[in-house]
C-alpha cells in the first residue's frame, strides 16, 4: 500500500492504517529504526513522506528516533516515530525529556513478546511500560489503545491532537496482532483544529529574545513549582479526556475489563455470558492513561466482581484493583503471549472464577 | 573622537555572567560563535541543541532559541530540528565526551547523512563538569578521577581523533580543529566556525569544528599553564589544522 488514501474504506493493515492516517493529520516527519511488528510504519512513511517533500530519517537507533522526533515537535510541526517493546525501552529518556520539556511528540508502540528480546507473537506486556514510564522522574504519558485497524485511525488522528493540545508526548498503544491483522478501515480528513504553536515553539528569535526549552532545573524549591504545575496539567487531561466503552454494566454481577485487541474476545465472551444468564459487564478503557479510575469506582459499588483480562502476567489488573479500592474482588484472566484467549476460553475461565 | 573596536556581540545576552571556571576557554568559544552569528546575519533564523556537560550553559548566554538534549543526542535532535525546518540556520555545541563518547552514534551518523548542521565540540581531554574523569579524548598518560596512575593503553585503550574521523565521512563538507591558546590561534578558530556555519548556509553539507580547550580546574593548573598544556601535550596529538573542505579543490 503506498496511496494515500482518503474518504475510502479500504481492507488494509493496522501498520498502514496508522502510517496513512498520520499523514492525514499532518504529520511532518518521521523518524524511526525497523524493529518487528511495525516496520510497515516505517516503510509507508519513507517513500510517502519523500513523495510529500516532508521529512524522514532511517535512525541510527531508537535513541536518535525518538530524540529527532523531540527536535522535530519543538520547532511547531507535528513529527512521530514508531517502535516495538525492547526499542521503545530505548526510548525511555526521550520520554522523560519530552515529558518535562512538554514537547507533542507522538509514540506509536506495536507491543510484541517480552522481557528482553522475547519474541514477535503479540503481546499486551508493555501495559506498564507506557503507563507507568520507564524514564526517570515524576511524568506521565498520554496512552491511547485501539482495538481495531479503524480505531489505530481514529486514535492516531486523537494523539496528534492531544499531543498538542496538552504539549505532551502521547503514545498509540497497539500490539502485533492489531498492527499485522488487516481490516476495512474508512479514511476521513484530520477531524480536530489545529492548535496554534507560535507562544513556545523553536522557530527563530525574529524580533525577540532566545527561548529555551529545558528540562534542568537546578534549584529544588523551583522544581517543585514546576512539577506542582505538570501535575495540574495532568489532573486537568484526567478530567477532560479519560475515554471508554461500557456495555451491559449497570446490573452487572461481573464485570470483564479489557484493553486493546484482547477486549474484542472478551466482548464477544460477555455476550456469551449473558445468553447462560450470568449477567455479565464490559468495560474498555480506551485511554490507559488517564485509567478511568472513577468510574470504576463508581460501578464498584453495585458490582460483585471485576475480572480483567489481559495477555500479560497481569499489568492492567492492579490500576482496576487501585480503582475499586478493596470495594469488591478484582481477579485476573491472563496469558502470558501471543494471540489474546478465545471467548469460548474466556468464558469457560470466568465460570471458573464464579 | 573615540572609535569603538569591541563591543558585546548581539547574539550574546548583555544581563548575564559567565558561570564557567576562571581561564576555561569556553566563555572564548561561545564569544566566537556569537560574533560568527552576528556577522553571518543570521541570529534571529538560528536553533540550537544543546547538550549536556559544561557546554549546555551556552544558552545562558547565546541569546537564540535552544532546545536542550538529553547527554549524546544533540545531533539527533539538531537533524530532527533541521528537517522539520530546513530552512533554519542548526547548530550543536558540545563536549567532547557528549560528541564522540556518548553520542559518538549520533554524530557519525549526522555526518554521513550529510545533514546541513554546524557542529562545535569543546574538546578538553576530560569529564569537565562531573570533576575530571577519563574521557574519550584523554591523552595516553593523563591522570584523571578515574586514571587515577595515567591513561595506560593496555588498560583503557586510545583516544580518539575527532576531527580526522569526521572528515572522513562522505557528508562531512568541512572538518577542522582549532586552539585558542594564543590571539593568532583565536582568529583562525574563528575563521573555521564561520566556514562551519557557511556551508550549512550554502546547503553543502555537515560542517565540524573541534576546539582545543582547557579545563584549569580539573587539570589543578592556571589559566596560563592551561594553554601551556594544550600547546605542549594537546596540540601534538590532536595536530589543529583543516581535515576537510570542500569548498577548497585538491
Amino acid at each position: 500500500m503506498t496511496e494515500c488514501l482518503t474518504n475510502k474504506k479500504v481492507l488494509t493493515k493496522g501498520n498502514y492504517a496508522i502510517a496513512n492516517a498520520a499523514v492525514l493529520a499532518g504529520c511532518q516527519c518521521y523518524f524511526g529504526y525497523p524493529i518487528t511488528p511495525q516496520s510497515e510504519i516505517g516503510e509507508f512513511m519513507s517513500g510517502k513522506m519523500q513523495e510529500l517533500k516532508r521529512g524522514y530519517v532511517s535512525a541510527e537507533s531508537e535513541l536518535a528516533a525518538i530524540n529527532m522526533t523531540i527536535g522535530a515537535v519543538s520547532t511547531g510541526v507535528k513529527a512521530m516515530t514508531s517502535s516495538s517493546s525492547c526499542a521503545v525501552a530505548l526510548m525511555q529518556e526521550g520520554l522523560s525529556y519530552a515529558a518535562t520539556d512538554e514537547l507533542p511528540v507522538v509514540l506509536v508502540s506495536v507491543m510484541r513478546g517480552g522481557p528482553g528480546l522475547g519474541n514477535i507473537y503479540p503481546s499486551q506486556g508493555d501495559y506498564f511500560q507506557a503507563t507507568k514510564g520507564g524514564g526517570n522522574g515524576d511524568y506521565k504519558l498520554i496512552v491511547l489503545a485501539p482495538s481495531t485497524v479503524q480505531e489505530c485511525v481514529d486514535l492516531t488522528y486523537k494523539a496528534f491532537y492531544l499531543a498538542q493540545k496538552y504539549r505532551n508526548p502521547t503514545v498509540l498503544l497497539a500490539d502485533g496482532l492489531l498492527g499485522q491483522m488487516m481490516e476495512p478501515v474508512e479514511f476521513y480528513e484530520y477531524p480536530y483544529p489545529e492548535i496554534d504553536t507560535s507562544s513556545w515553539a523553536l522557530t527563530g528569535a525574529k524580533g525577540r529574545d532566545g527561548r529555551i526549552i529545558r528540562s534542568y532545573g537546578p534549584l529544588a524549591d523551583d522544581r517543585c513549582v514546576f512539577l506542582e504545575k505538570l501535575y495540574a496539567k495532568y489532573n486537568t487531561i484526567e478530567e477532560n479526556e479519560t475515554q471508554w466503552e461500557e456495555i451491559n454494566t449497570e446490573d452487572a454481577d461481573i464485570i470483564l475489563v479489557s484493553f486493546g485487541s484482547t477486549s474484542r474476545n472478551v466482548k464477544t465472551a460477555m455476550k456469551m455470558l449473558r445468553e447462560k444468564g450470568i449477567k455479565a459487564g464490559f468495560f474498555r478503557p480506551i485511554t490507559l492513561y488517564p485509567f478511568p479510575s472513577k468510574r470504576l469506582h463508581e460501578l464498584s459499588q453495585n458490582t460483585k466482581k471485576f475480572i480483567t483480562v489481559e495477555v500479560n502476567m497481569g499489568q492492567m489488573v492492579n490500576d482496576v484493583r487501585l480503582a475499586v479500592n478493596g470495594k469488591c474482588p478484582v481477579e485476573l484472566i491472563n496469558k502470558g503471549v501471543g494471540v489474546p484467549p478465545s471467548a469460548k476460553e474466556i468464558v469457560t475461565r470466568v465460570e471458573d472464577l464464579l | 573622537m573615540a572609535t569603538q573596536v569591541f563591543k558585546l556581540p548581539e547574539s550574546l545576552k548583555g544581563d548575564v555572567k559567565y558561570s564557567f571556571c576562571p581561564g576555561c576557554d569556553h566563555g572564548v568559544a561561545v564569544r566566537l560563535v556569537a560574533e560568527v552569528l552576528d556577522e553571518l546575519g543570521v541570529r534571529e533564523n538560528t536553533i540550537l541543541a544543546a547538550s549536556i556537560g559544561c557546554s549546555v550553559t551556552i544558552y545562558d548566554f547565546i541569546n537564540v532559541d535552544s532546545l536542550e538534549a538529553p547527554h549524546g543526542r544533540a545531533m539527533a535532535e539538531a537533524t530532527g530540528i533541521k528537517r522539520a525546518r530546513p530552512d533554519k540556520i542548526v547548530f550543536t555545541y558540545q563536549g567532547d565526551g557528549d560528541f564522540a563518547s556518548i553520542g559518538l552514534a549520533e554524530s557519525m551518523h549526522a555526518a554521513l547523512r550529510g545533514e546541513n548542521i554546524t557542529a562545535i565540540c569543546i574538546n578538553n581531554t576530560t569529564y569537565g563538569m562531573t570533576g575530571g574523569q577519563l574521557g574519550p579524548t584523554t591523552l595516553v598518560g593523563q591522570v584523571t578521577t578515574t586514571s587515577p596512575t595515567g591513561r595506560n593503553v593496555d588498560y583503557y585503550g586510545y583516544p580518539i581523533k575527532i576531527a580526522e574521523h569526521i572528515a572522513l565521512c562522505d557528508g562531512t563538507a568541512f572538518s577542522a580543529r582549532v586552539s585558542l591558546d594564543t590571539v593568532a590561534n583565536i582568529k583562525k578558530a574563528k575563521q573555521a566556525i564561520k566556514k562551519a556555519f557557511e556551508v550549512q548556509i550554502h546547503g553543502l553539507g555537515f560542517g565540524f569544528v573541534e576546539i582545543l580547550s582547557t579545563c584549569p580546574t580539573n587539570w589543578k593548573m592556571s589559566p596560563e599553564k592551561a594553554h601551556e598544556r594544550v600547546r605542549n601535550e594537546m596540540m601534538p596529538v590532536f595536530k589543529p589544522g583543516i581535515y576537510k573542505d570542500v569548498t577548497v579543490q585538491n
